[in-house]
């Protein structure tokens, strides 16, 4: 009986896994078709014809530029997004002052905002600043928008550290800093690494902001790349393929990289409930 | 006070941070306005939509004439940022908001530039074509960027869309092509009782509907029923313009339209025409090259297909009226530290693009070509001729209208098409919005 | 502790960098968003003040509304799927075998961006060469729905990707969460004989609730203001049928060129949101913070 239990579970879970998998079969299919197979037949199908010129195309761009940027504003705004989001979370729930409750809900305001509402009033603030066309304006961006989400997933685990260790900490005579840095982050290292894994997520596949900010060669990002194949009356589908597959690739690694944290940290760290 | 030193500390590293990134970014601004010509004195700044990598043929011809351009006029730097379709309409406006325009940009025409005209962001062009530019240009092209007789665009492209056919298809069915509505109607009724699909339409872009209702309402109410109703010297209410919405869901009702004609994207209907799976397929002349000299189409496919002008309907309208007009042309931004030197700028461009744009991009400028001097593919030729000989081309009606009412247009064409409202209030919805803008 | 706790500028501190940046960059766009609704204004000229009358013409549009609710059921439909999300992160951080490679495989679609999912789902759709409708053929059905052209069956087309693409999302957040109840929990309850159901359900999913009441506001804020797929596959057709909050403020404010209308619409977006999500958290809002 249990074992048929199990042998369900199993043909489920797999089923589930054949249908979250299958994007990325399809996506390196389609990078080696043409614009014509890819929408005249199955997207399952293999190409007739291997078209590996997708990738020389991609490559003969200017990707490495568009790479590299894409990781650096990444990092650094994940870093930033991160860390202020850890610190405003441990303000308000284990700080004690009157507003704390008030200040979440303007965080969490800040996560209603449709982004296009944003788009000319963040363009004009820029350009009285002079950050358009600067990389800066460009990870303040990603910071701010990705703060209240980041904030929001870090609050539900903060609520539930327990406090004891905090108190003996303190009792010890460990400074606010301290407990944070030595004892509060390395316990939410499971969470930290979900939210870094978000916010990846979301600083790698952003368009709409470095299109509208960005207007020099040298500081656009991968996603705008794709643009590159994007015409007026023809799109070069397969070459978008490649270039979506190009950029799926570091963030697979990386992602099964900090993937592997979200079990580790809580091992990892020597405080326990 | 141990503590409170060390929360400086942390506050110093953060705002060190943040610093830190402000500087990167101020040295990489440096560099931006460091330009690679020395002698540099006057930058142009230039917006298209022609990416290398979708659009290598017209790229590269932008990039001869700027290089020829910096080339004669030493001092002069001219600053490209290129951008796909979609995101190029995105940023355009954005930057108006905030007065930002490139000094030389690509804008479509009428309804279209309506808005930057208003907002006094486009310069008018009249000293530039009155230095003889003007006759360069087909009669009737500068025209779609003319507001209150000032003329704010530079043409760039000129298009008329036939019916493109699959000629293998009707030789297996036994048909040949349609002059009239009935017949037109027959071979569609043929195909669609043999499973083949008549016709290819992509309805989620909605402009594309919009053609076959054009060409309803130009061959039923004759060339200017449509037009005047858009300028408010007409209505909508116009029987003929009813008559034609009746005969686009009579049409839905063959069967005429593939399968699905409201969900696909105009990409993917020309794909079911390009795989064999559609016989006919209205669109723009742009799409040419792939029926002429795309290499990347099949031969077979390629040599198999064929135009034909819309039909006439039951007697009337004119086979040499034409739905089509200019594309994208060139605007100088009024507000430009650069503009006589921009404009300068893009007269040159235009009539370098004209001398080179059919022969090495395939597109049909909006200046005269000369057909003698270059060696085109047939159906070129045939559709200049057609060009030379059309006695009207009415402009899309998407771009005619203002944005406001052509987003009702558009949304309305698609109802219409889905059969979820009736030519009545197809009309209707017209003529409400058209008269409220008045 | 209280002392230490309480001190005014360490609060500053942990507080204010995130607080200023939010403050700038979100709170300054929403207030111009809303004054931008004020007016009568598109995008490029001369702005008029027009008073409230973007807002009583959103009121008055029907339009609006027939987006609001579709942003209502996907609101809706996002919330219920977290009950799948929470099943599967339950499975999968149950110790069995193969759960680390299963979880990481579940969370690749989450990896690619809008535009490539959008372009598979356009994909699966497809009426004619479509995946969906040729497995339906196989099975001997003749005339599948054009399931992104019906206007009746055309939004619970696009939730369905909705769903896949935010799978790993809360997947991922359930998982980290359940990982970090400790093991001596569990252990104990264990030997005290409680089945694995009643673990999941009366030990694990209790002491996570902090977590769901945080999924819940986000599916449901995320829903609300809900862009980037359906823009890509239907542009909110066919007439208007898939149309949601989002892709009509879009519409309006850059396609139609009426950005004062757009912003009102956008802010109206906005306190719509605010208000369902107070209802919601007022409605949660007993026996927050468990302790392990």
């Amino acid at each position: 009986m249990k074992r048929i239990g199990y042998l369900i579970l199993y043909a489920s879970l797999g089923f589930v896994a054949i249908f979250q998998l299958f994007p990325i079969i399809w996506l390196v299919l389609f990078s080696l078709k043409d614009t014509r197979e890819i929408f005249g037949s199955n997207p399952l199908a293999l190409p007739q014809e291997w078209k590996w010129e997708n990738y020389v195309k991609v490559w003969e761009g200017d990707v490495g530029v568009y790479f590299f940027n894409s990781v650096w504003y990444t990092a650094i705004a994940i870093i930033l997004t991160v860390i202020l989001a850890s610190m405003a979370a441990f303000a308000i729930t284990r700080m004690q002052w009157k507003l704390s409750s008030f200040v979440l809900g303007l965080f969490m305001v800040g996560l209603m905002i449709p982004v296009h509402s944003a788009l000319i009033p963040l363009f004009k603030m820029f350009l009285s600043v002079d950050l358009i066309d600067k990389p800066l304006s460009i990870i303040l961006t990603y910071t701010a928008y990705n703060l209240p989400i980041t904030l929001m997933i870090l609050l539900g685990f903060y609520y539930t550290l327990p406090r004891e260790i905090e108190e003996a900490a303190i009792i010890d005579g460990c400074s606010i800093n301290r407990l944070f840095f030595r004892i509060t982050l390395p316990m939410t290292i499971p969470v930290m690494s979900t939210t870094v894994i978000i916010n990846m997520i979301y600083n790698w596949n952003e368009f709409v902001f470095v299109n509208t900010f960005i207007s020099s060669d040298k500081y656009k990002t991968l996603t705008v790349g794709i643009q590159n194949f994007i015409g007026q009356y023809m799109t070069d589908w397969g070459a978008i393929g490649a270039t979506l597959v190009i950029s799926v690739l570091p963030i697979l690694l990386a992602f099964f990289f900090f993937s592997n944290k979200v079990v580790e940290g809580i091992s990892a760290s020597a405080v326990k409930g | 006070m141990f503590k409170r030193k060390k929360a400086i500390f942390w506050f110093a590293i953060l705002a060190s941070l943040i610093l830190v990134l402000a500087g990167c970014s101020d040295d990489g601004g440096d560099d931006s306005t460091d330009k690679d010509d020395e002698n540099a004195d006057t930058t142009i700044s230039f917006m298209h939509l022609w990416p290398e990598g979708s659009s290598k043929d017209h790229y590269e011809i932008v990039e001869k004439i700027i290089g020829q351009y910096e080339d004669d006029n030493p001092g002069v730097n001219v600053d490209v940022e290129v951008l796909g379709n979609e995101q190029y309409k995105e940023k355009l406006k954005v930057l108006s908001s905030s007065d930002k325009l490139p000094d030389v940009g690509m804008t479509w025409a009428a309804g279209f530039l309506t808005p930057y005209v208003d907002g006094k962001l486009f310069a008018p062009l009249n000293d530039v074509l009155d230095s003889g530019l003007q006759d360069q240009f087909v009669s009737g092209t500068t025209e779609a960027y003319a507001i209150d007789g000032n003329t704010y665009g530079l043409p760039l492209e000129l298009n008329i869309a036939p019916i493109f056919y699959n000629k293998a298809i009707f030789e297996e069915h036994g048909l040949s092509v349609p002059t009239t509505y009935e017949e037109f109607k027959n071979v569609v009724k043929t195909l669609a009782d043999n499973g083949v699909a008549p016709i290819a339409l992509g309805n989620k872009d909605r402009w594309t509907g919009s053609l076959w209702y054009m060409y309803l309402a130009d061959r039923i109410g004759g060339a200017d029923t449509l037009t005047s109703a858009i300028d408010r010297t007409g209505t909508f209410e116009d029987p003929a313009l009813v008559k034609a919405a009746e005969e686009i869901q009579n049409l839905v009702d063959l069967g005429a339209f593939a399968e699905g004609y409201n969900a696909l994207s105009d990409e993917e209907a020309k794909s079911l025409f390009m795989n064999d799976q559609a016989a006919m397929y209205l669109i723009g002349s742009w799409d040419l090259p792939n029926y002429t000299t795309n290499e990347d189409v099949p031969q077979e496919f390629r040599d198999s297909v064929g135009f034909f002008n819309f039909p006439t309907v039951e007697g009337s309208g004119d086979l040499t009226s034409w739905v089509g007009g200019p594309g994208v042309g060139l605007f100088v931004a009024e507000n430009s530290d650069v503009k006589e030197e921009a404009k300068k700028f893009a007269a040159y461009f235009v009539e370098q693009w004209g001398q080179q744009a059919v022969a090495d991009a395939g597109v049909i400028p909006a200046t005269k070509v000369d057909t003698s001097a270059v060696e085109l593919p047939d159906m070129y030729i045939d559709v200049l001729d057609e060009l030379n000989n059309a006695s009207n081309i009415t402009l899309f009606a998407d771009v005619q209208m203002s944005p406001e009412s052509a987003q009702v247009h558009l949304d309305a064409i698609q109802s219409l098409f889905g059969g979820e409202i009736s030519p009545e209030e197809f009309t209707k919805l017209h003529e409400e919005a058209l008269a409220a803008e008045q | 502790m209280k002392k230490v706790m309480s001190n005014k500028l360490m609060i500053a501190i942990y507080i204010l960098p995130a607080l200023l940046l939010i403050g700038i960059l979100i709170y300054i766009p929403l207030a111009l968003t809303g004054y931008y609704g004020l007016m009568d204004w598109d995008g490029i000229g001369e702005m008029t003040f027009l008073g409230l009358e973007n807002y009583i013409t959103a009121i008055k549009d029907m339009k609006f509304w027939d987006s609001a609710y579709h942003s209502f059921l996907l609101a809706i439909f996002s919330t219920l799927s977290l009950f799948i999300y929470l099943g599967i992160a339950l499975i999968l951080a149950s110790k069995i075998k193969g759960a680390n490679l299963l979880r990481k495989i579940y969370l690749i679609p989450m990896l690619l961006s809008s535009v490539a999912i959008a372009q598979l789902w356009i994909k699966v759709y497809n009426p004619s060469n479509g995946i969906l409708n040729s497995i339906l053929s196989a099975f001997g059905i003749d005339n599948p729905p054009v399931w992104l052209g019906d206007t009746s069956i055309v939004l619970y087309s696009i939730f369905i990707p909705i769903l896949w693409q935010y799978a790993g999302f809360y997947i991922l957040i359930y998982y980290a969460a359940l990982k970090n109840i400790p093991d001596s929990l569990i252990e104990a309850a264990k030997i005290d004989g409680a089945s694995p159901l009643q673990i999941a359900f009366k030990i694990k999913v209790p002491l996570i609730m902090g977590v769901i009441k945080v999924t819940v506001v986000l599916a449901i804020v995320g829903s609300l203001k809900y862009f980037d797929l359906i823009y890509v596959m239907t542009g909110g057709g066919p007439s208007g049928a898939s149309e949601v909050m989002a892709s009509y403020m879009y519409k309006t404010a850059f396609s139609s060129y009426n950005y004062g209308y757009g912003s009102a619409i956008g802010f109206l977006l906005l306190l719509i949101t605010l208000v369902v999500t107070y209802l919601i958290r007022k409605f949660t809002s007993k026996g927050d913070e468990i302790q392990y």
